[in-house]
């Protein structure tokens, strides 16, 4: 991935299954202080258990009555729960030795993690809300070639975890130039400063538009469900008396579909929640991003690691020409497997702000090319039986620098691929196609299955000459690029 | 010829040098169709056998026949239509009858090359080359190849692979 790093390195050390202490030369000795986390840390780890906890005493209480018991209950949980936590924090901390970082954890098992601080990829600082009641963050440390969040530091007070990621960078050789803006998610509730937004690609998503860009994205399904809902119940009831409808099918069919839609409601919410306040920013060969209504998080993606962008426009954001950017990255893992990351880098925004970020993301992309209307061809005409609603909203085009395809027709994507990205092509042609002389050409980019640019139903002559242009132009953008290793 | 019946490989512009695969492959794999078809017609056996009694198992035997017939031709033309194409920067692989499928994977993008054998592919001294690239799911195969073809195609492969490096 980096160029630092040879493909034939060890992954980093996992965590060691047993033993206080590894053998290896690079330990610091048994001596030297570790540095503690925030006293809190068990506590808050085990947050969702109390929660549990709590809810099962409270239905306990409500229902039998007995309110000695949930204090009994309480007083129990709070003496186990101190001694449990004193003695956890003696286990548990961290020591910067050299150029690693030394990570103890576990009382029983005791683990050992150590990070590589040269090939540190990146330092997160997120807080989640019980960590910012308290004022604590967590730090989230990326090294190359690990898979997705190899190391986490929690909970540390806000101002320390600030100053132990601007060590970390320094050791790391990085330059620490982000803790500024870091900085401000403190006082990011109080009075905004006016030049802490100089560096911001596009002015922040005011929760206003965010909150009716959810309730739009959200509409067609609410009303979709609500509708399948109340007509099956209303006919079903009408067909079969409402008593025993609502007995029976209220247990096998409505209870886990209900279930199944507040699920979904939730997740509109809590992303609404985590995009909040959303800021995105270019700090050299990354994209610094910083979100959250309640959680704050921050999170860098770097550029040279994008394999390919996606704008969605859900159907009710099509006449206000909204669209919302994703950013795909992919890490190397192990040997083979390969972890992709979708990165939300704009929750919403109109063409010029979707135009700005996907710019920074992909360099050269001509987005206004990308999406302009008509700028993708669709497929011919005799395709469009096979897909009579969402023919006119799928395509494809080669473009200057990445190729782009669309697809969907309540959420309509557009996928742009550079085509540096592009790991193989392939051409498939099923039974029908064949029949109608079409076939479906899908360029595919690092990591999983749904992060492959397909483009359905293409004429063959055309399709087959799409994808030798597709090979010919990934081999032309990837000889440009400095050679990298994997 | 009408566009329809030309396999899409044959439209792809340019010449390419379509290497077949070894011929014992289409012994390989009608074989092993027949035997997987042996033991569905073993299982549907005993249910019939119980029903119809002995006459049950001839009808077994009959379905068996016809079907693995059947198969036997639909796997003869398939193995027909696999090919692979090695070219300047990239291996061609094409194969399907009906659904038709052409796989390109650049050198520079190949990650892990894996030889294997399964036991009737083994009995005929057969080998398959699979080549991945970092795109899950884009495992592409050359199945039965000779041992020395397929490592030295595994070998060009790897060579060239490390020449062009391009990563993700």
């Amino acid at each position: 991935m980096t160029a630092e790093v040879p493909e034939e390195a060890a992954p980093p050390l996992a965590d060691l299954p047993y033993g206080p202490e590894p053998a290896g030369p690079s330990a610091p000795p048994a001596g030297v202080q570790r540095q503690r986390l925030h006293p809190l840390t068990p506590l808050l780890e085990s947050f969702r258990f109390f929660a549990a906890a709590a809810a099962a005493v409270g239905i306990q209480v409500f229902t039998s009555r007995n309110f000695l018991f949930a204090v009994y209950i309480a007083v129990a949980a709070a003496v186990a729960g101190g001694i449990a936590s004193l003695i956890a924090l003696q286990y548990r901390g961290f020591v910067i030795w050299g150029r690693e970082l030394h990570i103890y954890s576990g009382v029983f098992t005791r683990s050992h993690r150590t990070v590589p601080l040269d090939r540190l990829q990146s330092v997160d600082l997120s807080r989640p809300i019980r960590a910012r009641l308290f004022g604590l963050a967590q730090l989230n440390i990326e090294v190359a070639g690990g898979d997705g969040t190899d190391a986490r530091l929690a909970y540390l007070k806000v101002d320390r975890a600030l100053a132990l990621r601007a060590e970390l960078l320094a050791i790391a050789g990085r330059p620490a130039a982000v803790p500024e803006t870091v900085e401000a998610t403190d006082e990011a509730e109080e009075a905004p400063e006016p030049d802490r937004d100089a560096g911001l690609l596009v002015p922040q998503t005011t929760v206003k538009r965010l909150a009716l860009a959810s309730l739009l994205e959200a509409l067609p399904v609410q009303v979709a469900a609500l509708l399948v809902f109340g007509t099956a119940f209303s006919v079903l009831g009408a067909i079969f008396g409402y008593d025993r409808v609502a007995t029976t099918l209220w247990v096998t069919f409505f209870a886990p579909a209900l279930l199944g839609y507040v699920q979904s409601t939730v997740a509109v919410v809590n992303r609404f929640l985590r995009n909040g306040r959303f800021r995105i920013a270019r700090d050299g060969e990354n994209l610094l991003i910083q979100r959250g209504l309640t959680d704050t998080s921050h999170e860098t993606v770097p550029v040279d690691r994008v394999t390919g962008v996606s704008f969605v426009e859900p159907v009710l954001w099509r006449s206000r020409r909204w669209r919302r950017v994703e950013v795909w990255t992919a890490a190397v893992a192990q040997q083979s497997s390969m972890s992709v990351k979708s990165t939300t880098a704009l929750p919403v925004g109109g063409p010029e702000e979707v135009a700005v970020v996907a710019g920074a993301a992909v360099p050269d992309l001509p987005s206004d090319a990308v999406l302009r209307q008509g700028a993708v061809e669709r497929p011919p005409r005799r395709a469009r039986w096979r897909m009579p609603l969402r023919w006119k909203r799928t395509g494809a085009a080669l473009t200057e620098r990445a190729f782009v395809v669309r697809h969907g027709l309540w959420v309509n994507v557009h996928v742009a691929v550079p085509y540096a990205r592009i790991q193989s092509v392939r051409v498939t042609q099923g039974r029908v196609q064949r029949m109608q002389g079409l076939a479906t050409v899908r360029a595919m980019a690092a990591g999983g299955l749904g992060h492959d640019a397909v483009a359905v139903h293409r004429d063959v002559r055309e399709a087959v000459a799409m994808a030798a242009e597709l090979r010919e132009r990934a081999d032309a953008a990837a000889a440009l690029e400095r050679p990298r290793l994997s | 010829m009408s566009v329809k019946a030309i396999p899409v490989w044959d439209l792809w512009p340019g010449d390419v040098e379509w290497q077949p695969m070894s011929p014992k492959l289409r012994t390989v794999w009608v074989l092993r169709s027949l035997v997987n078809l042996l033991i569905l017609a073993v299982l549907a056996a005993v249910p019939l056998a119980i029903w119809l009694g002995w006459e049950g198992l001839l009808w077994a035997l009959g379905g068996y026949v016809l079907v693995a017939g059947l198969r036997a031709l639909a796997v003869a033309r398939t193995v027909a239509t696999w090919g692979y194409a090695e070219r300047q920067e990239d291996l061609l692989v094409r194969h399907g009858l009906l659904t038709r499928r052409l796989s390109i994977v650049p050198y520079g993008r190949i990650q892990l090359i894996d030889l294997s054998a399964g036991p009737i592919e083994r009995m005929f001294g057969l080998t398959t080359v699979q080549v991945r690239t970092a795109a899950l799911g884009s495992t592409t195969e050359v199945p039965g190849l000779d041992p020395a073809v397929a490592a030295a195609l595994r070998d060009r492969l790897a060579v060239r692979a490390a020449e062009v490096r391009e990563g993700l």
